[in-house]
C-alpha cells in the first residue's frame, strides 16, 4: 500500500484522474449520441487537439515560470495569415521553409513579450494583454482586411491535413497528429531531463530560491517566451493547413482554451509543476467536449462555452481541494512508515 | 577544543564597510576564519550580522575593504560566485524548491555541469550524502512537504555536494526542537572535524553559542568588538560586550499580585492532528505563559481561541458562558485579541499609515452611521496610544514600515488595546526587537495584567516566560503536559515537560 | 514652482500632461473635437466601460482582478432582449437582470472566497462562461424588441444635453470616491490589497469584503449591460466583446497597482480621459476600431513600462553617482 504511495506522486494522479475522466466523457456521449464511438471521431478530435496540443505546450512552458501568455491566440492567427500570404503570392516555397518561416515569426512576436516580461519587469498579464490587442492589430494593418483564400494556396498545405502516416481499417494517424506527438515527446524531454528544462521548474517553484542558486531568472523567462511565441508560430502554421481562409479574427479565442487545457490538465497556474503530458491530455479533453457538444443534438451547440468556463472552474477547484488534501495524506501516511 | 594556529585563515575579511543611504551597516570590520573552526557571530538586532552575511554570499557588495580566501583576495558579485569559491549559507528559513524533489533541491546548483539530468545517478549521490549526514530522508519526496529541520538539511547536503569550505548558518536554530537542534549541532561537528569546514554559526541564544562555538565575535553598531576563544568568555561580558552597557540582569522579576476572579475557562480543546484535550482556566490580571518548543502548537491553540482556525472539540467559557468562537470578528466582539508573533506578514500594513494601522481592528467605533470614518477621533485615539506606550515615530501619518522593529511591536499593542480586550494572546511578543525594546515591552505587558487585562503570552524565550508569568502551560507536540505555578518552575522543570518527561502534578 | 515640479513628477502629473497633449492635438486636428456635442457623444459611446471601469478599481486594489465583466455585460444586454421576447414585463427584466448580475458576480465570489481560487482563474472561466451563457440566449439573431421609451432613455438627453447614462456614471463616480476615501469600506479595501492576511489576523471579514466586491461587479456590469442595450436598441451574443481590455487599461493606466492596495480614483479619472479623448481622436482621424484596440493594448504596457523605465534609469543613475564617489 505504501510502496503504491510513495510512487504514485499527485502529478500522476492527476493525470490518471484526468484519463478517467476522459473514458467517462466518451461513454457518456456513446450513450447519448448514436454512432459516436468511430473512427471518424477519432480523425476529427486528434485533428483538432495537434493544434490546441500544441498550443497547449506553447503555455505551459510560460506557465511553468509563474505567467501567462494571453497574445498566443494572435500570435497564431498572424502567423497563419502571414505564412498564408507568403504561400499564396509565392507557391515556390517549400513546406520546410514555410515552416521555418511561421516559427520564425512566431518566435520574434515571443520574444518581444519576454523582453517585456524579463527585461522590463511587467507583469506577464499586463504584457500579454496588450500584445494580444497589438498582434491583431498589426494582422489587420498588414492584411488590410483581406483574406486568405484556400485557392491560392499550394496544394501541399492543402493536402496536409489528410495525410496519414499510418492507417489502421479507418482510424487514421495523421501527419499533423504525428507531429504533435513529436513536440510532445521533444519538449517532455526537455523539461524532465535537461538542466533548462528544470531551472523552468525551479523558477517558477521558488524565484527567490532560483536567483540564489544563481540561475539567471529573466534570461529563463525570456527563454520561455520565446519558445512559446515558436510554437505559437507552429501552431499557426497548422492553423493555416487545417482551415485554409484565413480572416483577421483567426486563432481568436484560442488563447483562453490553450489557458483552460493547461489548467484542466494540472499544470499548477502558480507555476512550478504539471507536465507536458498533462497539459495534451488537457486538450484532448476540451476538444472532445467540444466536438461531442456539437453532435448532441438535445443541447444548443451554444452551450458549449459555458461548459468550458465551468469544466475550467471544476478542475481548478479539484485541484486545491482534493488534490491538496491527497497531498497531505500521502505525505503523512509516508512519514509515518518513515520515522 | 584547541585551534591550530598555524594553519591558514580559510576566510578572511579585512575592513569592510558597508553604508546605506543614512546608516552605516558596518565600519572596518575583520574577521579571520580557520578550517575546522566554529565560528560563533554574536550582536544585537542591526549589529551589522546580516549585512556582513550578504557580503560574504555575494548577495551585497562592500564599499571598502577586501574579502580573502585562502591567502588570495577575491571578488564575491553574485550568490552563485559565493558557491563555487565553497561559500554557503543556510538560513532559519531554507530556501528550497517546493515542486521538486529532494535529490534535486540537493544538486540544483549542479545543472550548469552538463546539459542533460542525469536522475539515477544524482537520487544515488543524494541519498549517499544525507546517510553520510546520519539523516533519513526520502530523496524522491518533493520539498514541500518537509519538516524546516529536514529543509536544513537538505541546505547543509546542497553545500556539501558543492565542497563547501565556509558554511555560514544564520540562526539556523530559531524555530527548530530542541531534538532537532542537537541533531543540528551534531551534523556542524562532523562537518568542522571530518571535512574540516569553518563554520559561521549566528544565534540569538547565547546557550547554543556557548554550546557549539570554538570562537566568537561580537559585532556592535556595525563595528567589531571583539573576538575570543570559548574559554575566555563568560555569559556575562558577552552581553556587556553585545550592548555595550552592563545589564545586571534581563529581565525585571516578577512582581506578586493577587489575580482576580476566573474570566475563562478553557476544557479540553481539541483540533484533529494539531493539539489535543487542552484545558486551563485564566482569572482577572493574570499573566499565563504558554511554553513549548517548536511544533508544540503553541500558536494553534492561541489561533483556535482567536478564531482563525476553530478547534474540533472541546469548550471555551467566557465569564461562565459557553462560547462558540469560530471567527477573529466573533472573538473581537467577545473581547478577545491575538497579537500575532509575526508582525510583517501577518501584523501590520507596512505601506499604511501608523494611525490607519492602531485603529485597524476597531474601525467600526470611528464609523457614523453611513459609514464615514471621523478621522478627528481616529487622530485622537492614535495620539493618545503614542503617548500612553512612546512610539517613537516622526509623525502619526507615518508609513508604519519605517519604524523600528520595537515601535512596530508598539503599534501592533495600541491596535489591539484600542479593541478593549478582556483578553489578549501574545504570541513572541518580543520576537525580533532589540533588548531595550524589549525590556519596554516586558514592563508593558506587566503594566496592563496590573489593570486586570488577562493575558496568555506565547514565547519560546525561556527565561522571558518565567520571569513574566503567574502560570505557565507547558506543550509538547500537541498535548498539554503541565501548568506550573511561577514558584514551582524552573527552567529545568520547564523544559524537561516540553521535552517529554512529565513530572509532577498536572 | 517646486510644488509644481513635484506634482509633475507624481503619476498623476504624468497623465495631466498626457491629456492637455491629447486634447491639444485633437483640438488642432479637427474643429469639432471640443465642441460641447462631441463631448457628451464620446463619453456617452464609452459609457458603459467607465462604468464598469470604477467597480474595476475597488477589485485591482483589492489585489485582485474581473476578466468576465465585458462577458457579464453582453450576457445580460441579451438576457433583457431574450426575457422582453419572450413577454416578459420591461420594469421586472431589467429587474431580473440585475439580479442575473448580482448572481454571476457571487458566483465568482463564491468560488474565490470559499476554494480560495485565484480570481485570475476564476473570472477567466467566466469570461467564457458568461459569454456562452449570453449566446445561448440568443445564439446568432440579433434581438430588436424594447419598448420606444427603454430605447429612448438610452439615446435621448434627459437633463440639458446629457443622457442618463452619464447621468448614472457620474453619480457612480462621486458614491465610490465617497466609498474609497472616507468609509471605513474603502479602508478595508486598500488594507486587503496591501496584505490580505494582516486584515484577516485584524479581525477584518476579508472574504464578505471580496464577496461584496465581486457581486457589485456583477452588478454594475449587467448595469452597463442593460445601459449598452439600451443605446443600441438591440441586443446580440458579442455584445462588450473584449471591452475588458480597455477597463483594465483604464485602470491600470491611472495608476493603481495590478498588485494591489495602491492607487486612488483621480488617476483613473485622468486615465478615462485620456483613453476616451484618444479613440475620439483616432475616430475623428478616421482611425478603424481594430486600430485604437492596438493602442489601447500599447498604452496598457505603457502604463506600467514607463514607471518601471523611470525606476530603472533612477536606480542606475544613483550607482553611477555612488561609483564616482
Amino acid at each position: 500500500m505504501n510502496d503504491l504511495l510513495r510512487k504514485l506522486r499527485p502529478e500522476r494522479l492527476r493525470e490518471l484522474v484526468l484519463l478517467l475522466l476522459i473514458l467517462v466523457v466518451l461513454i457518456f456521449f456513446s450513450t447519448v449520441i448514436e454512432h459516436y464511438l468511430n473512427a471518424r471521431l477519432f480523425n476529427r478530435v486528434s485533428t483538432s487537439v495537434a493544434i490546441l496540443g500544441v498550443l497547449a505546450i506553447a503555455q505551459t512552458l510560460v506557465i511553468l515560470t509563474r505567467n501567462i501568455d494571453l497574445s498566443v491566440g494572435s500570435m497564431v492567427g498572424f502567423t497563419a495569415y502571414f505564412v498564408g500570404q507568403q504561400l499564396s503570392q509565392n507557391n515556390e516555397i517549400t513546406p520546410l521553409v514555410a515552416i521555418l518561416m511561421a516559427i520564425g515569426v512566431g518566435a520574434l512576436m515571443g520574444s518581444f513579450n519576454g523582453f517585456l516580461v524579463a527585461v522590463c519587469r511587467i507583469p506577464a498579464i499586463i504584457v500579454t494583454l496588450g500584445t494580444m490587442a497589438l498582434y491583431r492589430t498589426l494582422l489587420v494593418e498588414y492584411s488590410d482586411a483581406q483574406t486568405v483564400l484556400t485557392v491560392n494556396l499550394p496544394k501541399w498545405l492543402l493536402d496536409l491535413p489528410r495525410v496519414n502516416v499510418l492507417s489502421y481499417e479507418r482510424l487514421n494517424l495523421r501527419l499533423m497528429v504525428a507531429g504533435m506527438f513529436i513536440v510532445v515527446i521533444l519538449f517532455q524531454l526537455i523539461l524532465r531531463n535537461t538542466s533548462f528544462g528544470r531551472k523552468l521548474y525551479a523558477v517558477g517553484s521558488n524565484p527567490e530560491a532560483a536567483r540564489n542558486s544563481g540561475f539567471p531568472n529573466q534570461k529563463i523567462i525570456f527563454t520561455a517566451f520565446v519558445l512559446c511565441g515558436s510554437l505559437a508560430g507552429l501552431t499557426g502554421f497548422m492553423f493555416l493547413a487545417r482551415f485554409g481562409n484565413i480572416t483577421v479574427v483567426a486563432g481568436s479565442g484560442l488563447e483562453l482554451k490553450s489557458v483552460a487545457a493547461v489548467v484542466v490538465g494540472g499544470v499548477n497556474i502558480f507555476g512550478g509543476s504539471g507536465s507536458i503530458f498533462g497539459a495534451v491530455l488537457g486538450a484532448v479533453m476540451i476538444d472532445l467536449l467540444e466536438n461531442s457538444l456539437i453532435r448532441w443534438l438535445q443541447i444548443s451547440e451554444f452551450w458549449r462555452d459555458a461548459m468550458l468556463g465551468i469544466l475550467i472552474l471544476t478542475s481548478v477547484a479539484t485541484d486545491s481541494v482534493i488534490m491538496k488534501r491527497f497531498r497531505n495524506y500521502r505525505l503523512k501516511k509516508l512519514s509515518q512508515t518513515n520515522s | 577544543m584547541t585551534l591550530k594556529t598555524s594553519n591558514q585563515p580559510i576566510l578572511e575579511v579585512l575592513n569592510i564597510s558597508k553604508r546605506f543611504d543614512m546608516t552605516q551597516a558596518l565600519s572596518n570590520v575583520s574577521l579571520k576564519m580557520y578550517p575546522g573552526e566554529i565560528h560563533a557571530l554574536v550582536g544585537e538586532n542591526g549589529a551589522g550580522k546580516s549585512t556582513l552575511i550578504k557580503i560574504l554570499t555575494g548577495v551585497q557588495q562592500a564599499d571598502q575593504g577586501e574579502l580573502r580566501l585562502s591567502g588570495a583576495p577575491v571578488k564575491i558579485s553574485n550568490s552563485q560566485e559565493a558557491q563555487t569559491y565553497g561559500i554557503a549559507a543556510i538560513y532559519q528559513e531554507p530556501l528550497l524548491f517546493p515542486d521538486l524533489d529532494v535529490a534535486e533541491n540537493i544538486f540544483i546548483s549542479h545543472q550548469d555541469h552538463g546539459f542533460f539530468v542525469h536522475w539515477d545517478k544524482m537520487y544515488k549521490e543524494a541519498e549517499k550524502i544525507l546517510s553520510g549526514l546520519g539523516v533519513r530522508i526520502d530523496v524522491h519526496n518533493s520539498a514541500s512537504g518537509l519538516t524546516l529541520a529536514a529543509q536544513q538539511a537538505v541546505e547543509i547536503a546542497k553545500a556539501i555536494s558543492l565542497n563547501v569550505r565556509v558554511l555560514i548558518m544564520d540562526e539556523p536554530t530559531a524555530s527548530l526542537s530542541d531534538h532537532e537542534v542537537k541533531q543540528l549541532f551534531r551534523t556542524a561537528r562532523q562537518l568542522k572535524q571530518e571535512k574540516n569546514v569553518a563554520i559561521l554559526f549566528i544565534s540569538h541564544r547565547l546557550e547554543e553559542v556557548f554550546e557549539i562555538a570554538d570562537r566568537i565575535t561580537v559585532l556592535r553598531d556595525g563595528k567589531h568588538i571583539s573576538t575570543r576563544p570559548l574559554s575566555t568568555v563568560t555569559k556575562e561580558s558577552l552581553v556587556r560586550e553585545m550592548v555595550g552597557r552592563d545589564v545586571d540582569q534581563f529581565y525585571a522579576t516578577r512582581k506578586t499580585r493577587a489575580v482576580g476572579k476566573r474570566i475563562c475557562s478553557v476544557k479540553n480543546l481539541s483540533k484533529e492532528s494539531t493539539f489535543y484535550d487542552i484545558s486551563f482556566d485564566l482569572h482577572v490580571g493574570e499573566i499565563l505563559g504558554f511554553a513549548g518548543l517548536v511544533g508544540s502548537s503553541r500558536t494553534d491553540v492561541g489561533l483556535a481561541m482567536f478564531g482563525i482556525n476553530p478547534a474540533d472539540s472541546g469548550s471555551i467559557e467566557l465569564d461562565d458562558n459557553i462560547v462558540e468562537i469560530n471567527s477573529p470578528q466573533t472573538a473581537k466582539k467577545l473581547g478577545v485579541a491575538y497579537m500575532t508573533e509575526d508582525r510583517h506578514q501577518l501584523g501590520l500594513a507596512m505601506p499604511m499609515s501608523v494611525t490607519s494601522n492602531i485603529t485597524l481592528a476597531s474601525l467600526n467605533q470611528y464609523l457614523n452611521r453611513y459609514g464615514i470614518i471621523k478621522r478627528e477621533k481616529e487622530g485622537k485615539t492614535a495620539k493618545e496610544f503614542k503617548n500612553r506606550l512612546q512610539i517613537k515615530t516622526p509623525s502619526l501619518e507615518q508609513e508604519v514600515g519605517t519604524l523600528s522593529g520595537g515601535n512596530q511591536q508598539k503599534v501592533m499593542f495600541s491596535k489591539w488595546l484600542n479593541t478593549k480586550p478582556k483578553i489578549i494572546i501574545l504570541d513572541e511578543p518580543t520576537r525580533g526587537i532589540d533588548v531595550g525594546a524589549k525590556a519596554e515591552v516586558h514592563a508593558m505587558i506587566h503594566e496592563l495584567a496590573e489593570k486586570g487585562l488577562s493575558i496568555i503570552c506565547i514565547s519560546s524565550d525561556l527565561p522571558e516566560v518565567l520571569a513574566m508569568s503567574d502560570r505557565i502551560l507547558i506543550m509538547r507536540e500537541g498535548r498539554q503536559m503541565g501548568i506550573l505555578a511561577s514558584r514551582e518552575a524552573t527552567q529545568e522543570s520547564v523544559l524537561s515537560l516540553a521535552m517529554g518527561q512529565k513530572i509532577g502534578i498536572s | 514652482m517646486s510644488i509644481i515640479l513635484n506634482k509633475l513628477k507624481s503619476w498623476e502629473g504624468f497623465l495631466s500632461l498626457i491629456l492637455i497633449s491629447v486634447i491639444l492635438v485633437n483640438s488642432l486636428n479637427s474643429e469639432s473635437f471640443l465642441s460641447i456635442d462631441n463631448q457628451i457623444n464620446l463619453f456617452e459611446l464609452s459609457v458603459e466601460k467607465i462604468i464598469v471601469a470604477l467597480i474595476m478599481v475597488f477589485i485591482i486594489l483589492n489585489a485582485e482582478i474581473d476578466l468576465s465583466v465585458a462577458s457579464m455585460m453582453g450576457l445580460s444586454a441579451c438576457a433583457l432582449g431574450w426575457l422582453v421576447d419572450s413577454g416578459t414585463p420591461m420594469i421586472l427584466a431589467l429587474g431580473l437582470c440585475l439580479l442575473i448580475g448580482a448572481m454571476g458576480g457571487a458566483f465568482n465570489g463564491y468560488w474565490i472566497t470559499v476554494f480560495k481560487l485565484p480570481s485570475l482563474v476564476v473570472t477567466l472561466a467566466m469570461l467564457i462562461g458568461f459569454r456562452g451563457l449570453a449566446r445561448v440566449l440568443v445564439e446568432d439573431r440579433s434581438i430588436r424588441v424594447f419598448p420606444s421609451w427603454f430605447e429612448a432613455l438610452g439615446q435621448q438627453p434627459i437633463l440639458g444635453p446629457i443622457p442618463l447614462s452619464i447621468i448614472i456614471f457620474l453619480g457612480l463616480l462621486i458614491l465610490a470616491v465617497i466609498i474609497l476615501k472616507f468609509t471605513g469600506f474603502g479602508r478595508y479595501v486598500y488594507f486587503i490589497g496591501i496584505n490580505q492576511n494582516v486584515a484577516l489576523y485584524s479581525g477584518i471579514n476579508v472574504s464578505r469584503v471580496k464577496m461584496i466586491l465581486f457581486t457589485a461587479s456583477g452588478i454594475i456590469s449587467a448595469l452597463a449591460g442593460i445601459l449598452f442595450a439600451a443605446r443600441l436598441g438591440a441586443v446580440r451574443g458579442d455584445m462588450g466583446l473584449s471591452f475588458e481590455l480597455d477597463i483594465i487599461t483604464m485602470v491600470l493606466l491611472g495608476g493603481v497597482s495590478i498588485f494591489g492596495g495602491s492607487g486612488s480614483i483621480n488617476g483613473v479619472i485622468l486615465s478615462i480621459l485620456i483613453v476616451l479623448y484618444l479613440r475620439n481622436g483616432m475616430s475623428l482621424s478616421n482611425i478603424t476600431g481594430h486600430i485604437q484596440t492596438g493602442v489601447i493594448g500599447g498604452l496598457l504596457i505603457l502604463s506600467v513600462l514607463i514607471p518601471n523605465l523611470q525606476k530603472m534609469i533612477h536606480d542606475f543613475l544613483n550607482q553611477r553617482r555612488k561609483q564616482l564617489q
